[in-house]
């Protein structure tokens, strides 16, 4: 049972690292998922994807393509098998 | 053939280079990505662009924004695009549209595809409202330092800009940098070159995300 994150742009250079595989037993949260990359990443999961309890703007959080803000936000599940994509989005042109 | 296409002449079947010079476009943005998508699609030998932007030129513009030098400052961007995209005596028409997009925006009617050359998600969300009434495809970049993002989206995609970057917009401004604005919007034009010659490799439900200090590029399913 194991779900696969992975880093783009900023993150991965910050982390220097592409991404981080989980072990799961049955369905977790965005929650807790962050709550386990903190533990690995000394924190830095929750400083960039969160404000005040809240997806911070300017961060994506998607579960096999699709973002959690169309789920159930920080309460989505993440379930075995799953990909989940973080990044910051460029927004400038 | 226009004259000048000789040398990109082995890269398309006769049907291709027919449809190339017989495309019309909407380019929505004059600033980093628009002027740099204008000027290859010039190069490309297209039929028409139609520049939107209801701008003027800013001194801030001009470490991206090709079109424009130090004289142009204060000057609408359409009309100084138009007149530098016109000093180059190539054959594709520019059409300037001075007019800011908004859920208003009246879309040409013989375009065959919309560029965002936009800098915030907000209006981009708007532009993609406009591409899917409209029935055509829209070919989204955004760029941020040495990092991009791609997606092509038709009318018929599951997924919009919408679903993905819902939340995306941060309150500052980003930094951008010349080389990496003019190689993404290099990507869009070939990713929608790819699209309209019905090239199977064209981009179809995914992300190109593009990292200029690791040089990777990455396809993101969705």
């Amino acid at each position: 049972m194991s779900v696969k994150v992975k880093f783009y742009s900023l993150f991965k250079i910050n982390l220097k690292s592409s991404g981080k595989e989980y072990q799961i037993d049955g369905e977790i949260t965005v929650t807790d998922l962050i709550s386990m990359l903190d533990d690995d990443y000394d924190g830095y999961f929750s400083h960039k994807l969160l404000d005040a309890g809240e997806i911070a703007p300017g961060s994506i959080i998607l579960i096999n393509g699709e973002n959690v803000i169309h789920i159930d936000g920080l309460d989505s599940k993440i379930k075995d098998g799953d990909t989940i994509t973080l990044f910051p989005p460029s927004a400038g042109g | 053939m226009k004259d000048y296409l000789k040398r990109q002449l082995g890269l398309f079947s006769e049907d291709e280079r027919e449809l190339i010079s017989d495309l019309n476009v909407m380019i929505a943005g004059a600033g980093g990505l628009g002027t740099n998508q204008a000027i290859q699609l010039q190069r490309i030998g297209i039929n028409k662009i139609y520049l939107y932007d209801y701008d003027q030129v800013e001194v801030s513009n001009l470490n991206r924004q090709l079109c424009y030098g130090r004289e142009d400052i204060g000057r609408y961007k359409v009309e100084a695009s138009l007149e530098f995209l016109q000093s180059f005596n190539l054959e594709t028409e520019i059409i300037p549209k001075q007019e800011k997009i908004t859920e208003k925006t009246e879309i040409p009617a013989d375009i065959d595809i919309i560029f965002d050359a936009l800098d915030n998600f907000e209006t981009r969300f708007i532009l993609e409202d406009l591409a899917a009434k409209n029935n055509l495809a829209l070919i989204h970049a955004g760029v941020e330092g040495f990092f991009a993002q791609l997606m092509l989206i038709l009318p018929e995609s599951k997924t919009s800009l919408k679903d993905i970057f819902a939340g995306a917009q941060k309150g500052d401004v980003p930094d951008v940098f010349s080389p990496a604005v003019t190689i993404t919007a290099a990507f869009q034009v070939i990713e929608a070159v790819k699209y309209l010659l019905d090239r199977k490799e064209a981009l179809e439900n995914e992300i190109l995300h593009i990292d200029m200090i690791n040089n990777e590029i990455d396809r993101i399913r969705l």
